[in-house]
């Protein structure tokens, strides 16, 4: 067994977060603030590469391997970029464009690949129905063959980047009467007749990426934009499970770093009782936890990344591990980081009551951490 | 990177794993055996010499395995039995230990080289009146006088008191921190009675009286400069302590997740209500993490990682504490039956709290924890 990172990759690390904490990281507060995206930032990710890291370079990706994509995650977590970024990168380049690598033809990924890449095109997935969650094969979108179109029909709730994506990959029932086996997969440009989005959701955390429900209306797309064959949707949407259990968790695991931190800088600071609170045993332990977490937490989500990188197929019981390790436990360091800080913590201007937001999505998004229990006992 | 064990670690696992279960047979490896001072340990370490497990982290060669195995192996020593684990491990990993790092050439032969070969069994007395050494100064010393040391003080809670061969014993000499080799003959050692403790049902643990204890000179280890070796002492043990929480965590697991399939009410097994099956999911995501968290930190370890220490007291706390939670939670799936004494689960959650309190307390962990997090 060998943990290390290699140099390069530790290198990247240490670029990626200096370069995070000088472009994006003044940002964060402001745009948290407003519930606003920030699209500078999200530029800036794609100019210095993240959006598309893990593609080839002919399609104007970095060619990197999933652990260095993974620890890219880990970076901008411990840079202290907002939980809405890197769900919104997450949403875009993994479950949008990384489907789209994987499964389209040549002439889409020429098409789609290189844009999603560098930022010059944003992505969205819909899968989630206001009815239909993690009971993925009780959607009630339709995709009707007509000739040489596709109509779509159906709405899509909770979509990440939805109001501002470019590209959707877009999930739908070909043959409702198949259940999972007649889902299929589509791509929907913006501006395409009979396809809208609805207005950004006000939600409780993550609120520089904005959410909202996709509709669509008798929207016309042309057959090629048909992803891979009629009825392969459903494998589809799994396979972003992998990046879901690893890329999407890493930014959870930089983030518990950054509370570390955060926290050790504010407890020798702040005087009370004459010491500063750093000296009580209470808040040392608590210091101790929050450290805990995330050396507990990071090698379940490297594990996820290192077996992609071998080739082997997704574990689903360790992805269901490490998803409902991070999701369920991630919250105890929040809450003790925004303790630490106390009244002043309660307050936005420390940022450990936005982390304390941002992280309560861990245990909901991408399967509850319920689902992952069901996973794990069905499978054990 | 790099998350499998080699094709020899695994063969390690299986010869051990062999090894145990012909040892346990239908017998419980858990009994009280004061009348035959050790034997079923001594069984257990000559069936053990046959694999490489008594050598792992002890002897530096290529056909060894490393630290990662070293954690795989203790686990499952762990789940067969935690008192004979704590036994063999006392006596290999630490007290070997102890003689393979510090020690000369001479003191490798006299007492190394009995020791990993199953021959004798070592005990490491460290504690005194509390458990914890790190807050008070050690109070047991050692006076030279010609060519001997005459060693007083008194031990507590020594594991294999009553029943090693050789004991290393922590103190002072000249002020400075030093361990005495004192074996089981030597005039002046006066072993305590046997303690009865809430766990750990088959082992041997006493206090130990050292008055005017005699030694030679050549039997001490040091004297060290400083207490380094005292915290690479206390790091060993928590290793000892994190490899025995994954055995006890996957003996309770397995335990309830049998009883779960197998156990019906309602007309259909218990693992099909979600109260049973959730808990069970909880239960192994605790002790899937714990098991990557102990290889980890032995990796640190072994690359001499500079936060080496510190990980591994993360890894402790976070171990110990899971382990009573996953015992705990075992109970209450296998209710009346996880009930009964010699129950895996009964017997793990009792044991559990030890691994909190012993080596570095779980308390004096999170402050060493949040010292390093402060730069202090």
């Amino acid at each position: 067994m060998d943990f290390d990172f290699t140099k390069e990759q530790l290198m990247f690390k240490q670029e990626l977060i200096r370069f995070a904490k000088k472009e994006i990281v003044p940002r964060v507060q402001e745009h948290d603030l407003k519930g606003e995206f920030d699209f500078e930032s999200f530029k800036k990710l794609g100019e210095f590469g993240i959006l598309g890291l893990h593609f080839p370079e002919e399609l104007g990706g970095g060619g990197a391997d999933v652990v260095t994509t993974v620890l890219a995650g880990e970076a901008l977590g411990e840079a202290g970029v907002d939980g809405g970024l890197t769900l919104a990168y997450g949403a875009h380049t993994f479950l949008c464009a990384d489907t789209i690598f994987r499964h389209g033809t040549e002439a889409q990924k020429q098409k789609f690949i290189p844009k999603l890449a560098s930022g010059k095109s944003i992505g969205c997935m819909g899968l989630t129905e206001p009815n239909a969650g993690s009971d993925v094969a009780s959607m009630t979108t339709t995709a009707e063959k007509k000739g040489d179109r596709y109509l779509l029909n159906g709405n899509k709730m909770f979509i990440t980047n939805g109001p501002i994506a470019d590209v959707a990959v877009v999930y739908a029932k070909t043959q409702p009467e198949l259940q999972h086996a007649g889902i299929s997969a589509f791509i929907v440009e913006k501006g395409t007749k009979g396809f809208s989005a609805g207005p950004p959701l006000i939600k409780m955390g993550v609120r520089t990426s904005h959410t909202s429900e996709l509709i669509f209306q008798n929207c016309e797309i042309p057959a090629e934009n048909l992803l891979g064959k009629e009825g392969d949707g459903f494998l589809m949407a799994m396979q972003t499970v992998e990046w879901d259990r690893s890329a999407l968790l890493a930014p959870f695991v930089g983030s518990a770093t950054y509370l570390l931190k955060k926290c050790a800088q504010y407890a020798k600071g702040r005087v009370q009782f004459g010491r500063p609170i750093g000296q009580f045993q209470a808040i040392k332990h608590k210091l101790a936890d929050i450290r805990i977490f995330g050396e507990a937490a990071r090698s379940l989500v490297y594990r996820i990344a290192w077996c992609k990188d071998q080739g082997r197929p997704l574990n689903h019981l360790e992805a269901a591990i490490a998803k409902l390790y991070v999701g369920d436990w991630s919250m105890s360091p929040t809450f003790d980081a925004v303790l630490i800080h106390g009244g002043y913590g309660y307050c936005h201007e420390y940022d450990v009551e936005r982390i304390f937001r941002d992280s309560r999505l861990a245990p909901i998004g991408g399967g509850t951490s319920d689902i992952q229990k069901m996973i794990i006992s069905k499978l054990m | 990177m790099n998350f499998d064990f080699t094709q020899q670690e695994q063969k390690l696992f299986k010869d051990i794993n062999d090894a145990m279960l012909e040892m346990a047979g239908e017998r419980t490896l858990e009994e009280k055996d004061p009348g035959n001072a050790g034997k079923t340990v001594r069984e257990a370490l000559i069936r053990l010499e046959k694999t490489s497990y008594l050598k792992l982290g002890t002897v530096q060669d290529k056909d060894i395995p490393g630290l990662c195995a070293m954690m795989g192996a203790m686990e499952i020593v762990s789940s067969f039995s935690q008192s004979l684990y704590l036994s063999v491990e006392m006596s290999t990993r630490l007290f070997g230990r102890i003689i393979s790092t510090f020690g000369n050439k001479e003191q490798k032969n006299k007492w190394l080289s009995p020791v990993l070969g199953g021959k004798k069994l070592g005990a490491v007395a460290l504690s005194e009146k509390s458990m914890n050494i790190d807050n008070d100064p050690m109070a047991t010393t050692g006076v030279r006088e010609n060519a001997v040391i005459k060693i007083s003080g008194t031990k507590n809670y020594v594991i294999n008191g009553l029943t090693a061969d050789f004991t290393a014993v922590a103190g002072t000499i000249e002020s400075k921190p030093a361990i005495f080799i004192v074996e089981k003959e030597a005039t002046g050692l006066i072993p305590g009675k046997p303690l009865v403790t809430m766990g750990y049902d088959g082992l041997s643990v006493s206090g130990l009286t050292l008055d005017e204890c005699r030694i030679k000179e050549c039997d001490v280890i040091g004297p060290f400069e400083d207490n380094s070796a005292f915290n690479t002492l206390k790091m060993w043990e928590n290793q000892i302590l994190v490899g025995g929480s994954l055995g006890m965590m996957k003996a309770s697991f397995e335990s309830a997740k049998t009883y779960a399939k197998t156990h019906r009410t309602g007309g259909k097994p218990i693992i099909a209500y979600q109260e049973v099956a959730f808990k069970l999911a909880e239960m192994l995501t605790l002790l899937q993490t714990s098991q990557l968290f102990a290889y980890r930190v032995a990796w640190a370890a072994e690359a001499k990682n500079r936060e080496s220490e510190v990980l591994t007291c993360c890894a402790k706390v976070f171990c110990t504490e899971a382990a009573e939670r996953v015992s705990g939670s075992a109970l209450q799936i296998l209710s009346g039956e996880g009930y009964l004494s010699g129950n895996a689960a009964e017997r793990a959650y009792r044991c559990a709290k030890y691994g909190q309190i012993a080596g570095t307390s779980t308390e004096i962990a999170r402050v060493k924890i949040g010292n390093a997090a402060l730069g202090a």
